[in-house]
């Protein structure tokens, strides 16, 4: 029973390499962020699921919701696009974390604070993908990342438009960052193109055997 | 100002003669939203289309390429009895969300949208009215059935008429 399969479009055991890889990436994220904070900062059980693409933007608020996009593609062995997208007030939170101000106190976004969520896509996708090399032996790093500030469907075409037709579905990955008594939630879309589930399929099975 | 919103989403073709219906299609980025009105037969119809162009195999009708999705929102504007030279012509979206370095070359999909509605119209004979297209932002369009009025919402910027 279970015998592991040959079948590279096998999905759930693609879906359960995604979870696994996904939360050992949120947790090295989190061990990133501590060190560029210089504090410990944890990280809350990952909630991992695929999800349709066109439900993404009910669980933003919305498509006309404000938010923040942190942009990302993976390049190498495994390529695909990495999105952090939160909405702009928890965005706001969480520069007020990394530059170690009172709560509160970020009311825009500009250079400084956009580069400072640019270095928080810069560590989480250079983490995520070392977990994804780590579990499956596919390595690939993430170009400089984009920050945008906008609308959640028009941030969202960024994806849309680059995947349409190849991932309909997309890898959420839902977590807190802690920090002493501040918390900031974030949601990531992780969108591997067929090429990389490919990749991944044949490394699942070799791993399960 | 009693009205149903109707969601246009994304690859989406809607349309309607009911006059409290607003057709919206949310935060359009790269995408472009394709609004056009009979004012004789008072039908409205919007695309939401997301790529320039219909890739092989896909259905000739797809609303998610802009140039079957214009076909496909003639058809269906046809179909509830509009006259395709009475048709008012208005296009919205097509920005380029992402401007940073290295991205530039693979992400003018907002440019290649709006220059495909463009020849697409213009091969079928039909004027543009009004457009709001191009630049860095999202955009909320709304088309209202009773009257024609399309409107543009960008954020940190009031709803224009366009």
């Amino acid at each position: 029973m279970n015998k592991p399969s040959e079948n590279a479009n096998n999905q759930p055991e693609i879906t359960g390499l995604l979870v696994q890889m996904a939360e050992a990436g949120v947790t090295r994220a989190a061990a990133g962020l501590a060190g560029m904070l210089g504090q410990k900062v944890t990280v809350t059980q990952p909630n991992v699921r695929l999800m349709p693409l066109a439900e993404v933007p009910g669980v933003l608020g919305g498509p006309e919701q404000e938010a923040v996009g942190i942009y990302l593609q993976a390049v190498g062995e495994l390529s695909g696009q990495i999105m952090l997208i939160l909405p702009l007030a928890k965005a706001m939170e969480l520069v007020d974390l990394l530059l170690d101000v009172e709560p509160g106190s970020t009311q825009a976004l500009g250079s400084l604070e956009r580069s400072a969520l640019a270095e928080v896509g810069n560590i989480t996708g250079t983490f995520f993908l070392n977990a994804v090399a780590a579990a499956c032996g596919l390595h690939s790093r993430p170009s400089p990342p984009a920050v945008m500030v906008d609308m959640v469907g028009a941030i969202l075409d960024i994806i849309v438009a680059m995947s349409a037709g190849v991932s309909e579905t997309v890898l959420v990955i839902e977590a807190a960052f802690l920090r002493d008594d501040r918390e900031v939630e974030a949601h990531f879309w992780v969108i591997p193109d067929n090429a990389a589930l490919q990749g991944l399929a044949g490394a699942a099975g070799s791993n399960a055997r | 100002m009693p009205d149903s919103s109707v969601p246009v989403g994304l690859g989406e073709i809607k349309v309607s003669r009911d006059p409290e219906v607003v057709l919206v299609a949310y935060g359009l980025g790269s995408c472009v939203g394709v609004g056009a009105y009979d004012p004789v037969a008072r039908v409205a119809g919007m695309l939401h289309a997301v790529l320039p162009e219909r890739t092989n195999g896909t259905d000739p009708l797809s609303g998610k390429f802009v140039d079957s999705g214009i076909r496909a929102l003639l058809k269906a504007l046809e179909q509830l009895g509009a006259t395709r030279h009475q048709l008012i012509i208005r296009i919205a979206g097509g920005a380029n969300m992402l401007q940073a370095p290295g991205f530039k070359q693979t992400f003018n999909i907002g440019d290649r949208n709006v220059s495909a509605t463009r020849a697409t119209l213009a091969t079928l004979g039909l004027p543009i009215r009004a457009e709001a297209v191009g630049g860095q932002t999202g955009r909320t369009v709304r088309l209202m059935a009773a009257s024609g009025r399309m409107t543009v919402r960008v954020l940190g910027a009031g709803e224009i008429e366009l």
